[in-house]
C-alpha cells in the first residue's frame, strides 16, 4: 500500500497554526486600537499648547499626564500579550501607534510635564530611550530576549514627530507673546538636527523623516529671525 | 558593480574599507546619545547586510540543486549518482554559509531579519523537491528540522575538510555548538507552494521523455504525479488564506495543477496512438533522440 502523498495529520497541524495566528492578529488589532484611542485623546489635549500661554501649563499639563497614564496602561496590556510571541513577527501592527505614544511623552516632558516637583518643570528636558522605557515600564533595545520592548527606531521616529509640532509652537507662542520659548525651540531643533546627522542612515523611513527636520528647522529659525529683527529677543536668553 | 560612490568632496566611500572619516559636526548636549544610537544602528545594518549576502548565495545554491534535480527522470529512492553528488556538493556549500549566519539569527533576531532570509524558502523548495523525487511524498516541517540542524552543524566540518558532506549517510558528525536555524511556517508553506512549480516541470519533462506519468510504483495503488498535484492543490485550497502573497502563490499553483492535468489527459488519450518509443518534438529544452 503506497504511502499517501501528504500525511493526513499535516493538514490539521498547519490549519491549527494558521488559525492560531489569525486569532493572535485579531487580538493585537484590538489592543492596538485601544492604545491608538488613548494616544489620539492625549494628542488632542496636547494640541491645546498652541493656544495656551505657559502660565496656564500648570492646569493643562496634569490633564495631559492623565492621558499619558492611559497610554501607559494600554502599552502594558500590549506588552503582556505581545511578549508571548516573537516580537518582530507582529511589531508592524503596533510600531506606528507606539511611536505616537512616545511622541506625546517626549513633548509633554519637554514642555515641563511629568517633572519630579509638584509644579511644572523646566522647559527643554529631552528624555532618552532608556527614560522612555521607564515611563512605559518596558525594556528598550532588547537583544538577548524575545519580548516586547521599545526599539531605537520607534524612539527616533517618535522624536522626529515632535519636531514639527514644536516648530509650529514656536510661531504660535510668539503670537501669544512668549518669545522666550520660540528661541529655545529653535535652538533645540538645531541641536537635534545636528544630532541626527551623526547617524549613518540607510534609504529607509528613518532617513525620509530625518530629511523633513530641516523644514521645521527653517520655520523655527525664521521665527527667531523675525524676533531678532525687531529686537524682541529677551536679553537674558542664552543661545 | 564597479567603482565607488563618492561624497561631495570627491572622496570615495568604501564600504569594505575603513569607515569614512567622521563628519564635521558641532557637538552639543545630545551628541553622545546620538553616537550611541548610531553604533547600535550600524551594528544592526551590518548584520542585515551580512545576512543578505549569505542569503543570496544560499538562494543561488538552492536553485542549482533544483536544476540538478530536474535532470532526474524517475522517482526513486536512489537518485542517479552523478546528480546526487552534485546535490551533496551544493548542500555542503550551503552548510558552510548557514553555519556562518546561524549564531546571528537566534532568539529575537530570527524574525528581526526574516526579510534578509528569503533563502530559507528557496532551500525548503529544494529539500522538499529532493524528498519528493526519492519518496513521492511531501516532507513535513518536523522532518525538515533535523535536516536543517544537520546542515548547520556540518558547516564547520565541511569548511575544514573540504570533503563533500553527504547528509544522508550515517557518518558520526562531530556535534558542534552551533544553534540550528529555525524554519518559520511561511518558509515551509511558501517553499511548498513553489515546489508545485518544480513538480509541474518535472512532470512535463518526464512524461515527454518517458511517455509515462512520473510514479514510484507500478501496482494498482501506485499514485502518479497528476494525483499528487491534485492532492497538493486541494491541500492548499483548503487551508485558510493568509495574505496577498498566499493568494498569488495559490494562483500559480492552480496553473501548475492544470498544466499537469492536461499532461495526464494527453497521455491517456494519445498514448495509445503513439508508436512504441516515439517521443514528441519539444519546442523548448533538450531535443530527445527518437528511436526508429
Amino acid at each position: 500500500m503506497a504511502a499517501p502523498m501528504i500525511d493526513p495529520e499535516l493538514f490539521d497541524q498547519l490549519r491549527a497554526k494558521i488559525e492560531h495566528d489569525t486569532v493572535i492578529r485579531k487580538e493585537l488589532d484590538k489592543i492596538v486600537d485601544d492604545l491608538s484611542q488613548a494616544v489620539s485623546y492625549t494628542q488632542g489635549l496636547l494640541s491645546r499648547i498652541h493656544s495656551t500661554p505657559r502660565s496656564k501649563y500648570s492646569t493643562l499639563l496634569p490633564q495631559i499626564e492623565e492621558g499619558i497614564k492611559k497610554e501607559i496602561e494600554n502599552v502594558g496590556t500590549l506588552a503582556t500579550f505581545a511578549s508571548q510571541h516573537p516580537y518582530y513577527k507582529y511589531n508592524y501592527k503596533w510600531t506606528r501607534t507606539v511611536q505616537d505614544a512616545i511622541a506625546t511623552v517626549l513633548l509633554t516632558v519637554w514642555l515641563g510635564g511629568r517633572s519630579a516637583e509638584s509644579q511644572v518643570g523646566e522647559v527643554g528636558r529631552l528624555l532618552k530611550l532608556e527614560d522612555i522605557g521607564q515611563v512605559f515600564g518596558v525594556p528598550v533595545n532588547l537583544k538577548d530576549q524575545d519580548a516586547f520592548h521599545i526599539t531605537i527606531e520607534d524612539y527616533l521616529l517618535g522624536l522626529i514627530a515632535i519636531v514639527e509640532d514644536l516648530s509650529r509652537l514656536a510661531m504660535n507662542s510668539v503670537t501669544l507673546g512668549d518669545y522666550d520659548i520660540a528661541v529655545r525651540i529653535s535652538s533645540f531643533i538645531k541641536d537635534l538636527h545636528a544630532g541626527f546627522q551623526v547617524l549613518n542612515l540607510k534609504n529607509d523611513i528613518l532617513r525620509k523623516r530625518v530629511d523633513s527636520i530641516k523644514y521645521s528647522l527653517k520655520k523655527a529659525e525664521d521665527v527667531v529671525y523675525d524676533l531678532s529683527l525687531r529686537n524682541l529677543i529677551p536679553a537674558k536668553m542664552e543661545e | 558593480m564597479s567603482g565607488f560612490k563618492r561624497d561631495r568632496h570627491g572622496n570615495a566611500k568604501r564600504h569594505d574599507g575603513p569607515k569614512p572619516s567622521p563628519k564635521k559636526i558641532e557637538r552639543n548636549a545630545f551628541t553622545p546619545m546620538f553616537e550611541q544610537l548610531r553604533d547600535e544602528l550600524d551594528a544592526h545594518h551590518d548584520r542585515r547586510d551580512r545576512l543578505g549576502k549569505a542569503s543570496r548565495d544560499v538562494t543561488a545554491l538552492s536553485k542549482k540543486i533544483i536544476f540538478s534535480l530536474q535532470r532526474v527522470r524517475e522517482i526513486d529512492e536512489q537518485l542517479p549518482q552523478d546528480i546526487q553528488t552534485e546535490v551533496d556538493s551544493r548542500l555542503a556549500e550551503i552548510s558552510k554559509l548557514l553555519a556562518t549566519i546561524a549564531p546571528e539569527v537566534q532568539g529575537v533576531n530570527r524574525y528581526r531579519y526574516s526579510r534578509s532570509l528569503v533563502c530559507l524558502e528557496e532551500l525548503v523548495e529544494a529539500m522538499t523537491f529532493h524528498h519528493y523525487l526519492k519518496t513521492q511524498t511531501l516532507v513535513k516541517p518536523e522532518q525538515l528540522e533535523p535536516m536543517m540542524r544537520l546542515l548547520v552543524q556540518q558547516g564547520p566540518v565541511a569548511a575544514e575538510d573540504e570533503v563533500m558532506a553527504n547528509t544522508s549517510t550515517e557518518q558520526p558528525v562531530e556535534k558542534t555548538e552551533l544553534p540550528t536555524i529555525g524554519l518559520t511556517d511561511e518558509d515551509y508553506l511558501y517553499g511548498v507552494f513553489d515546489l508545485t512549480g518544480e513538480m509541474m516541470r518535472f512532470a512535463t519533462t518526464t512524461s515527454a521523455l518517458t511517455g509515462k506519468l512520473a510514479s514510484r510504483g507500478e501496482g494498482e495503488d501506485a499514485r502518479n504525479i497528476v494525483q499528487d498535484m491534485h492532492e497538493l492543490g486541494s491541500f492548499f485550497e483548503m487551508l485558510p488564506a493568509r495574505s496577498f502573497t498566499w493568494e498569488k502563490k495559490l494562483e500559480v499553483t492552480r496553473q501548475s495543477v492544470q498544466k499537469v492535468e492536461k499532461l495526464g489527459y494527453d497521455l491517456k488519450v494519445r498514448g495509445s496512438e503513439r508508436p512504441k518509443g516515439w517521443v514528441p518534438d519539444l519546442s523548448s529544452g533538450d531535443q530527445p533522440e527518437t528511436e526508429d
